[in-house]
C-alpha cells in the first residue's frame, strides 16, 4: 500500500484535531474532578457515543473484523449475545447503584459496599488489565504502521503514544471523550463505504452463503456441539461464559465503560448512556464482522479473479489481525484510502486514551489517594492524575511488546478479560443483590476467581496456548478457551464468596443503603416520552436482539 | 468562530467538512474511474459536515 500527499494530508488533518480538542480542554481543567470525573457534566448523546466508542479500540475493529474472517459470523455473538442484554442489564439495575452512591469509580464503589481491601485488589488488577488492553491498541496500531507505512515497528509505538499523551495529559477524562465521539463518526463513516465496496464485489450476501461453508454463515445452528463450528464451542459454553459471565463481567463491571455513564449530568442520563449506546453497538456486526466475513470469501476458489488475499505471517498462517487493512489497500484509492488508515488509526486511539484515562482514575482515588497519600490539596491529586497518564502510557508500550506474540490479538484481550473480569461480575452481583454478602467474603471470592482462572488455564490448550499446569484439555480455538476460563472463574468466585459470606458477619443493613438493591429505594423518573424511559427502551432492544439472533440463526 | 469551538459537534463538523474538501479536490485534480468514490464519499462527508456544523446543541 502506497500513500500519498493527500492520503498524509487527511492523517495530519485529524492529529491537529484531536490535539487541538486537548488544548481546548484544558482550559476548563481546574481541579482533579475536571480531569479524572469530567465533573459529572457530560451530555447524554456524548457519554453515549463515548460509551460505545470506548470499546471500539483497535482491538475490536481489528480484532472482530480478523474474528470474523476466521470463525464467521459466529463473531456477531460477541454483539446480540455478548453486548446488548449486559448493557441493558448495566443500564436498569446497576447505573442507580454506581451514580447514586456517588462512587468515583468502580472500586470506590466496592469500598463503599464492601471495605478497602476488596477495592485495592480490584483496584491493582484493572489497572494491570487496563494497560494490557491499552498495550494492545498500541502493538495494533504500529503493526499497521509497519506494514502500511513501512514504518519502523519501534519508532511506531513512539509517535502513536505521544499524540495519545498530549491530549489525554492536556484535557484529561474530557479530552479523551470528546475524542471518542470524534473517532465513532470517523469510524463508522470511514470504513461504510469498504463494507459497499466489498460486499458488491464479492456479490452480495446471497453469494457469501454459497462460497462458504455453512458453519461460517450461521450464528446458531451448528453450536449443539463444540466439534461442528469454527470456534470450537457449544452453546452452553457461549452463553454462559461469553453471554453471561464475560460480557456482564464487562460492560457492568469494568471501570472503562462504566465511567463513561458515571460522567453524565443526571441519574436518567446515567442509566440511559449504555441503553443508548447499545442502539449503534447492536449494528456494529456490518462494521467489523461483516468485512472479515467477506474477505475470507473473496479468497475462495471462485473469486480468486478478485486478486484479494489475506497476508501469512511466518509459520505460513493466515494473519487474521492485518485483514481490514488488506482490505482497505485493496478496495481504497488516494483519498479515502487515507480517511480508512485515519478510521483504523482513530480506532487505536479511542481505546487506548479510554483504558489510560480509566487507569489515571484507579490509580489516582484507588491506589494513591486511598492507601499511600491521603488529605493532600486537590491540585496535588490533580498532578498525580497527569504523572499516572504519562506512566499509564509508559507501561501500554511495555504490554505492546508482549502482545506481539499472538496471532490474533482478540483471542489475546478476551484471556485477559477471563483472568479479571470473570470472576469480578460474581462480586457485583452478590455484592449488589445479596445484603449477606459480606467483605471477606467479596475478597476471598475474587481470589478464589482468579486462582481458578489460572488454574482452568493451566490445564487447558488452545491454539498452543495455555496448559501450563497440564493440557489435559485440548480446545479448538483461544477464544472458547478464553470463554471457559471466564465461566470456570465465575464460579470458583461466586462459590467462595457465599461460603464465606456465611461464615463471616455481615455488615449492618443502615450502611448498605444506597448500595444493596433490596435496601434501596428505586428512582422515580419525572420524564413523560417513552423513549426517555429506561424500562420501555430496554424492553424494545431485547426484542431487536433476539430478532436478529433469529434472523441469523 | 473561537467560541464554538468549544461545542464539540461544531468541531466534529469542522472535520469532516475540512476531510471533505480534501476528497473533492482529489477526485478533481485525479479524475479517473478509481476516484468515483473520493467524490460519493466527499459528498457525504459534506453533507454531514454541514449539518453537524449547524447543529444547534443546547446541552453543550
Amino acid at each position: 500500500m502506497k500513500l500519498h500527499f493527500t492520503d498524509y494530508l487527511i492523517i495530519a488533518v485529524y492529529f491537529l484535531f484531536v490535539i487541538g480538542v486537548g488544548f481546548i480542554i484544558k482550559k476548563r481543567i481546574k481541579s482533579s474532578n475536571d480531569f479524572l470525573n469530567s465533573n459529572r457534566s457530560i451530555p447524554l448523546w456524548i457519554t453515549s457515543l463515548a460509551f460505545i466508542s470506548a470499546n471500539l479500540g483497535a482491538q475490536e475493529v481489528l480484532g472482530m473484523v480478523a474474528s470474523g474472517a476466521k470463525y464467521g459470523i459466529m463473531t456477531v455473538h460477541f454483539y446480540w449475545v455478548g453486548a446488548i442484554f449486559a448493557m441493558v442489564f448495566l443500564g436498569v439495575f446497576m447505573m442507580p447503584f454506581y451514580y447514586g452512591s456517588k462512587a468515583r469509580s468502580v472500586p470506590e464503589y466496592l469500598s463503599l459496599r464492601f471495605d478497602e481491601k476488596t477495592r485495592a485488589l480490584n483496584a491493582i488488577t484493572f489497572a494491570v488489565m487496563t494497560v494490557f488492553s491499552s498495550g494492545i491498541s498500541l502493538y495494533a496500531l504500529a503493526k499497521l504502521l509497519e506494514v502500511v507505512l513501512h514504518w519502523n515497528f519501534d519508532m511506531s509505538i513512539a509517535i502513536a503514544a505521544g499524540i495519545v499523551m498530549v491530549y489525554t495529559f492536556l484535557g484529561g477524562l474530557t479530552s479523551a471523550v470528546y475524542n471518542e465521539v470524534l473517532q465513532f463518526f470517523l469510524i463508522i463513516l470511514g470504513l461504510s463505504p469498504l463494507v459497499i465496496i466489498a460486499l458488491h464485489d464479492a456479490g452480495g450476501w446471497s453469494t457469501i452463503k454459497t462460497q462458504l461453508q455453512p458453519q461460517m454463515t450461521h450464528a446458531w445452528k451448528y453450536m449443539a456441539t463444540a466439534n461442528e463450528n469454527p470456534m470450537g464451542i457449544n452453546f452452553i459454553s457461549l452463553l454462559f461464559g461469553l453471554g453471561f459471565v464475560m460480557s456482564f463481567g464487562y460492560f457492568c463491571t469494568d471501570f472503562l465503560v462504566v465511567q463513561r455513564a458515571m460522567i453524565a449530568k443526571n441519574i436518567n442520563a446515567a442509566q440511559r448512556t449504555p441503553i443508548m449506546a447499545a442502539i449503534p453497538k447492536m449494528f456494529m456486526p456490518i462494521i467489523v464482522v461483516l468485512p472479515g466475513i467477506i474477505a475470507i470469501t473473496l479468497m475462495q476458489p471462485a473469486l480468486q479473479s478478485k486478486g484479494f488475499s489475506i497476508p501469512t505471517n511466518e509459520a505460513g498462517e493466515l494473519d487474521y489481525t492485518m485483514t481490514l487493512p488488506s482490505l482497505i489497500a485493496h478496495y481504497y484509492p488516494t483519498g479515502i484510502l487515507g480517511v480508512g488508515i485515519t478510521a483504523l488509526l482513530a480506532s487505536f486511539m479511542s481505546g487506548m486514551a479510554g483504558n489510560v484515562t480509566a487507569f489515571n482514575s484507579v490509580f489516582t482515588y484507588d491506589i494513591y489517594q486511598a492507601h499511600f497519600v491521603k488529605n493532600k490539596t486537590d491540585h496535588h491529586y490533580l498532578n498525580v492524575g497527569k504523572m499516572a497518564t504519562i506512566f499509564g502510557i509508559l507501561f501500554s508500550i511495555v504490554t505492546a511488546y508482549i502482545a506481539k506474540s499472538y496471532n490474533n490479538i482478540n483471542d489475546f484481550l478476551q484471556l485477559v478479560f477471563s483472568f479479571v473480569n470473570g470472576p469480578l461480575f460474581a462480586t457485583f452481583l452478590l455484592g449488589m443483590f445479596w445484603k449477606r454478602t459480606t467483605s471477606d467474603g467479596a475478597f476471598w471470592g475474587l481470589l478464589a476467581g482468579t486462582l481458578t482462572a489460572a488454574i482452568t488455564h493451566g490445564l487447558t490448550l488452545a491454539e498452543g496456548k495455555g496448559g501450563w499446569i497440564a493440557p489435559m484439555f485440548v480446545i479448538k480455538s483461544g477464544m472458547g478457551q478464553a470463554f471457559i476460563v471466564a465461566g470456570f472463574s465465575w464460579i470458583g468466585n461466586f462459590v467462595t464468596t457465599i461460603i464465606v459470606s456465611l461464615l463471616t458477619k455481615p455488615k449492618p443493613e443502615i450502611e448498605l443503603r444506597g448500595l444493596v438493591y433490596s435496601l434501596t429505594e428505586k428512582p422515580k423518573m419525572a420524564v413523560s416520552k417513552w423513549y426517555t424511559k429506561v424500562i420501555p427502551l430496554s424492553i424494545l432492544l431485547i426484542i431487536i436482539t433476539i430478532i436478529l439472533n433469529i434472523i441469523f440463526f | 468562530m473561537l467560541n464554538k469551538l468549544n461545542k464539540l459537534s461544531f468541531v466534529i463538523g469542522l472535520f469532516f467538512f475540512i476531510i471533505s474538501l480534501l476528497l473533492l479536490a482529489n477526485y478533481l485534480t485525479e479524475r479517473d474511474q478509481t476516484q468515483q468514490i473520493n467524490l460519493y464519499v466527499g459528498l457525504l462527508f459534506l453533507a454531514f459536515g454541514g449539518v453537524m456544523m449547524l447543529l444547534k446543541n443546547t446541552e453543550e
